[in-house]
């Protein structure tokens, strides 16, 4: 992420009432305090020297680092007044306090760390002062599967395996699996990535689609793997996956934004012309079957004939109901007096 | 370019911060090297000018004084500057850390950062080793789309914008005219909220949506700003999220696990290999009821079956 020059500026003031205070302070640490790499603190360190209240007559800060250690030979010659840290600006303030307070709501976070942040979230607002409120104009709500949530939080703390049942939306199927959870992220949803024992391979799930869980005694063992980089989005189609093209009309643009893609191209009707790769295209006849006249599959042509065929079943079954409510005469009407066995949703 | 320019502003700040008296721009333009190696007055002022607003975007107060001979003079006043005691301790500091890395927006990380390190200078302790998560949770929130940033500034400054805005269905954007009041990401989606000034009312739209920059407008907001901005409510309305009335199905047993965690009654059908189930009825209901193909046949109400009859025949001629 490039630096900007007010980044950059913020963080050497804030550096120079940091050092004032600590001097011989250790590179490694003042950059693990800073956030950043000691290569950059160190070029921070190398700017400073150009800087001071006047150019003229000694007043630069005289700072040196010799890689291990930062010293800095006159740091009485700085005003008391520059020596201070600076309150925070109000997008500052926004930033941190947004994301705090969105966190805080993630359930199944442990209570201790749910009243540090609260604490630190009533003492920023009122070190940021009248800078606090325009964070109210800016939030952010995290996916909240609770119950499941707080099971998968469990298992990794306690690296323990799971047993769960999930949803698979483009096959329209529930299947048990074990699984051995390495992480909980979110994005918008709440995922697990884990190591699945049902198809050998690492696998992300979303919370929303585990049916059921439970939490087994057996320790959960899974392989060493890198954790996915979730900066590129969460779906990263290979480039091995096989090519899907898809036309929109102008109903059907809201595909481009679900769907990562590879194009979108722009129709004279005001559609698109989208292209993504998938590893399971099967998946996407839900997707046609969804669009209806607002878009269709143009390839591969299996999809293309699956959605379609599917239709045309769905519409045979519309078709026989009207056959049947034609003829109510025909449907013995012996039920009406049994109990239905039936279960109520809470 | 970057370097020289932080140089620049960190000595500009350094001055003003260590002075106690207002500073003309003569005396600052003489004391920083930078400025003094512009040799047109025209490009120095443009130059100090934008300084002075990038000193402010970090956070600094500044102030203009007139002397008696009529001088301007800049002034960064010691309390209004500092930052007021404020006392973290470790568990605070390292949940506050952990809270800053959600944001994958550059403007937001920097500023969380830049926040982070100021609490830093100002003592906010540092942990012992790089502490655990705490939860096995990493929260991110999606960088957003190009028209975020201006949009934020915007909420923040209360400035009108305009921007081009092509609704889902729409085939060519139309311009709008907004006073942003608040933006907020639900389901990894960014949504504004504002007045519409053609409208004259209320809208969200979601930023996926707008083409093009979005433009600031001279002038203050005309409608008055809504203590509780509910951008979530409205979009939920959209997404189905609040049912109008309820819907009945019929469900092959063992398909539309979703359907079924939605229902509020489910039962056997009379027949057989079939599940009968009630499900609440809002926007966008036949799109998903479509997806399930043959494995779901609606009963009632007569409107949402011939919808939903209406996408398949489109797909079984397509």
């Amino acid at each position: 992420m490039a630096t900007t020059a007010i980044d950059r500026t913020r963080r050497m003031l804030s550096l120079v009432t940091y050092l004032k205070e600590r001097p011989g302070a250790r590179v490694e640490e003042v950059a693990r305090a800073f956030g950043i790499s000691p290569g950059e603190l160190i070029s921070d360190v190398n700017v400073l020297p150009m800087c001071g209240t006047s150019f003229r007559g000694g007043d630069l800060l005289d700072i040196d680092t010799d890689g291990e250690h930062i010293w800095w030979h006159n740091a009485d010659a700085l005003d008391s007044g520059t020596g201070q840290p600076l309150r925070l600006a109000a997008d500052e303030a926004t930033a941190l306090l947004v994301a705090a307070r969105a966190v805080a709501t993630l359930p199944g976070l442990r209570d201790g760390d749910r009243d540090a942040l609260l604490r630190a979230t009533a003492k920023l607002e009122a070190a940021a002062g009248e800078n606090a409120g325009a964070s109210s104009r800016l939030s952010v709500t995290f996916e909240s599967e609770g119950g499941v949530f707080a099971d998968v939080d469990r298992a990794i703390t306690e690296r323990r395996r799971l047993r769960i049942r999930y949803y698979s939306p483009g096959r329209d199927e529930l299947t048990d699996r074990e699984i051995d959870p390495i992480r909980l992220f979110a994005v918008g949803h709440t995922y697990v990535e884990a190591w699945c024992h049902r198809s050998e391979a690492r696998r992300t799930f979303r919370l929303d689609r585990v049916a059921r869980i439970e939490l087994l005694d057996t320790a959960a063992d899974p392989p060493p793997v890198e954790p996915r980089d979730l900066s590129e989005g969460l779906v990263q189609p290979a480039p091995t996956d096989p090519e899907v093209v898809i036309e929109v009309g102008p109903g059907g643009r809201w595909v481009a934004e679900y769907y990562p893609h590879d194009t979108a191209e722009e129709l004279p009707d005001g559609g698109l012309r989208v292209t993504l790769r998938t590893p399971d295209p099967a998946t996407l006849r839900r997707l046609a079957l969804r669009l209806g006249g607002d878009g269709r599959i143009v390839a591969p042509p299996e999809l293309a004939d699956s959605a379609r065929e599917a239709a045309r079943a769905a519409l045979e079954l519309y078709e026989q109901a009207e056959r049947a409510e034609a003829a109510p005469a025909a449907a013995p009407a012996q039920r009406a007096g049994e109990p239905e066995p039936s279960v109520e949703r809470a | 370019m970057a370097i020289a320019k932080a140089e620049r502003l960190m000595n500009l700040a350094l001055c003003l911060l260590g002075a106690s008296r207002p500073l003309s721009k003569r005396e600052l333009r003489a004391s920083i090297e930078a400025y003094l190696e512009v040799t047109s007055e025209e490009a120095f002022n443009r130059m100090f000018e934008r300084d002075k607003d990038d000193l402010r975007e970090l956070g600094m107060v500044l102030e203009t004084v007139e002397s008696i001979d009529g001088e301007i003079g800049y002034l960064a006043r010691r309390d209004r500057n500092q930052l007021p005691p404020v006392t973290l301790d470790a568990e605070e500091a390292a949940a506050l850390q952990l809270a800053a890395s959600v944001w994958q927006q550059a403007r937001l990380a920097g500023a969380a950062s830049g926040a982070l390190q100021k609490l830093r200078a100002a003592g906010m302790p540092l942990a012992e080793e790089e502490r655990e998560a705490y939860s096995a949770l990493e929260p991110r929130v999606p960088a957003g789309e190009a028209a975020f940033e201006p949009l934020m500034l915007a909420c923040r400054d209360r400035r009108p914008v305009t921007f081009d805005y092509r609704k889902s269905n729409a085939v060519r954007p139309q311009t709008r005219q907004v006073e942003p009041w608040a933006l907020e990401c639900w389901r990894g989606h960014w949504y504004l909220a504002g007045f519409d000034r053609d409208r004259g009312a209320e809208r969200v739209f979601r930023l996926s949506r707008i083409v093009g920059r979005v433009r600031s407008r001279a002038g203050s907001f005309t409608a008055e700003v809504p203590g509780q901005v509910a951008v979530r409510e409205s979009v939920a309305r959209w997404a189905g999220e609040h049912a109008t009335a309820q819907a009945r199905i019929r469900l092959r047993a063992g398909a539309g696990y979703p359907l079924r965690a939605r229902a509020t009654r489910v039962s056997a059908a009379a027949q057989e290999g079939w599940d009968e189930l009630e499900i609440p009825y809002g926007h966008g209901l036949d799109a998903w009821l479509a997806e399930f193909g043959p494995d779901v046949l609606v009963l009632e109400p007569a409107e949402l079956r011939a919808d939903v009859v209406d996408r398949l025949r489109a797909v079984a001629k397509g």
